[in-house]
């Protein structure tokens, strides 16, 4: 062993990969544990191309048989229903390890410098997730996956000057029909593999720029621990804890993320009283119905997923720690996250009065938040000044610029 | 135990009796029981009177044998069809069509099709009732073609009321068998892993206790 190891050596940097990404590098020791979430998002990642990749050798993408081959999986295929729920619950997990590991990243200010590219990295990621959870929706062929890939294609049509021809390209056809399902079975099953690409840029930037911690500086040397063991088993409790939750809803409450009306095949000549996506999209889903224009709609829709990107240049504060350290800062981050769980919830209702006004006000707030964020970021540093930093925080300050004289000086 | 162990522990406890209290209040209402005995009755009464004119595509006699059914019984059911074969209706499609304007819907899935499947469809069985025009009318589904085949509408004895009532509970209890047959697999399935998973996050626990206790 310690041969062939010594053989692979001399050609290839195994052993000093293994020492310099895993085994030493270093970590802060003060990450909590809401810094699990990007490797359970790793692993969700992976066990969604891994069962994706056998309901793919039983499915298939034909609108004459995808729905068939659906029930064949669940009924006939040996634990073909196991492979199914771990797939359409590991899609809905992705999500909400992802939008907590968001979450994170926007409390403590992990996106600031020097890990902008990690952020935006990520807000690529998350795209793609989108692009590829939405294409995957349609690949059982129910109603609810035909009317949802119906409406959302046809907000394309919002496409100034070339808009119809823009869905007719993005369909195959003047409606969703055999081209859609293929094409989206094909493009569902490349999109994972470029999310394995634009996770291992992400990696490596992280590996570049290191993790961020909750004290919001940056570490001394002695403040860093090798990442393994003491992160690779706080990982792997992080994970156990997680693969309660989710198998809870594998095995007991498959049915959850499931539309009832996605058990009835797809009918074009028929459409359901209420159309609704998937949780995850409702937030962006009640931006889009709350603005009255389809164009403006849909802008609002893009413009809410990706403004984040502009997070390190709306956040002009220079005080560390994230929200943990900013009063101000703090109040708006859990304003927006309340903002987020109403959209999300009017985006879920039928359509009446009382929810297109509540969701204009989400909306509104959703982007006020941001578009506040640089005069009260400024102002809250100012503030906190002029009040005189509390002591820890002066400490933080003050170390880290002593670090910073010491490598300077190196 | 750390204060943030407890946190994520009190959270996912917390999280878990909000699904379930969510879960339990949507199927509250109707008292179902789904013994084998109810779900084996249920068949017998699907495929006495339901199958006359709807099938269950995607399910094949042979699944039958799970709710225990011997062979013989099964014989009487699929009437010289192979034991493999799907559940068909008793009428052609065609006919079906002939007779009620619309081709009568598959109900392997229809349990599942409907939010509260089993609920609705009890609803729907017994939601028969004669309108003052002396029609035949259902109140969940007003404009349903579909006859009232239990005659719950007519039926006037509070005891043979009940006893339909019963009946279409146990038609209710095998659709929703029939929606999802490998149910009872998954959840059998389920305790063992979870139990084997808790075992498991409690040893990574220990693991990561001992470990980072080498920092202090």
């Amino acid at each position: 062993m310690g041969q062939l190891v010594k053989w692979i050596d001399a050609r290839f940097p195994f052993t000093k990969f293994i020492k310099h990404e895993l085994t030493d590098y270093p970590t802060p020791r003060n990450l909590s544990y809401w810094w699990n979430f990007g490797f359970l998002a790793g692993f969700v990642l992976m066990l969604q191309i891994i069962s994706g990749l056998f309901l793919a050798m039983h499915y298939k993408a034909d609108v004459a048989l995808a729905f068939d081959s659906i029930e064949h999986i669940m009924r006939e295929v040996n634990y073909g229903w196991l492979i199914r729920y771990l797939h359409s619950t590991g899609a809905s997990a992705f999500f909400a390890v992802i939008y907590i590991h968001m979450a994170r990243t926007l409390y403590y200010g992990s996106y600031r410098a020097p890990r902008e590219l990690m952020w935006w990295t990520g807000q690529g990621l998350l795209l793609l997730l989108m692009a590829t959870a939405f294409m995957g929706y349609l690949l059982p062929w129910g109603q609810m996956s035909y009317w949802g890939a119906q409406v959302i294609t046809s907000l394309f049509g919002a496409t100034p000057f070339i808009g119809e021809q823009v869905v007719i390209w993005l369909r195959g056809d003047f409606t969703v029909g055999d081209a859609t399902l293929t094409r989206f079975f094909v493009l569902h099953y490349l999109f994972p593999f470029l999310i394995v690409g634009a996770v291992i840029i992400h990696l490596v930037a992280l590996h570049f720029v290191k993790s961020s911690n909750p004290s919001g500086i940056n570490l001394a040397d002695k403040d860093n621990i090798p990442f393994h063991p003491y992160f690779t088993i706080k990982d792997l409790y992080g994970l156990g804890i997680f693969l309660i939750i989710f198998c809870y809803f594998v095995f007991f409450q498959p049915g959850t993320f499931i539309e009832a009306a996605n058990n009835i095949p797809a009918n074009p000549m028929q459409t359901p009283e209420h159309i609704v996506p998937e949780w995850y999209f409702l937030p962006f889903y009640a931006i889009l119905r709350s603005i009255p224009d389809l164009l403006g709609g849909v802008v609002g829709m893009l413009l809410s997923v990706l403004i984040f990107a502009a997070m390190p240049y709306l956040d002009r504060s220079g005080i560390p720690g994230g929200a943990r350290n900013r009063p101000w800062y703090r109040v708006m981050f859990y304003v927006f996250v309340i903002d987020v769980l109403v959209l999300g919830y009017v985006g879920a209702q039928a359509s009446s009065d009382l929810m297109l006004n509540i969701g204009r006000v989400a909306t509104l707030i959703y982007f006020l938040t941001f578009c506040l964020l640089p005069f009260i970021s400024r102002k809250e540093e100012q503030w906190l000044r002029k009040q005189g930093l509390p002591v820890e925080i002066e400490e933080l300050l003050r170390y880290e610029s002593q670090q910073q004289q010491k490598k300077d000086d190196v | 135990m750390n204060r943030h162990n407890f946190r994520i522990i009190l959270h996912c406890c917390l999280l878990l009796i909000v699904f379930t209290a969510a879960v339990k209040s949507e199927a509250a209402g109707i008292e179902f029981d789904r013994s084998t005995y109810s779900l084996k009755r249920g068949a017998v009464t699907f495929q006495n009177l339901c199958m006359l004119c709807h099938e269950m595509k995607y399910l094949r006699y042979q699944n039958l044998l799970e709710l225990g059914f011997s062979q013989k019984q099964l014989e009487t059911f699929r009437k010289g069809k192979n034991i493999q074969e799907t559940m068909q209706s008793s009428i052609a499609p065609e006919v079906a069509k002939l007779l009620f304007g619309i081709q009568p819907p598959d109900l392997s899935l229809m349990a599942k099709a409907r939010k509260n499947g089993p609920s609705y469809i009890y609803n729907l069985l017994t939601g028969y009732h004669e309108t003052a025009g002396g029609v035949i009318r259902n109140q969940i589904l007003p404009d349903t073609s579909m006859p009232d085949v239990l005659a719950y509408s007519i039926e006037t004895d509070v005891q043979a009321r009940e006893q339909l009532e019963k009946t279409a509970r146990e038609v209710a209890v095998f659709m929703e068998w029939a929606a999802d047959p490998k149910a009872d697999q998954r959840r059998r399935m389920g305790y063992w892993v979870i139990a084997y998973l808790v075992f498991l996050t409690f040893l990574l626990y220990l693991i990561k206790r001992r470990v980072w206790r080498r920092l202090r």
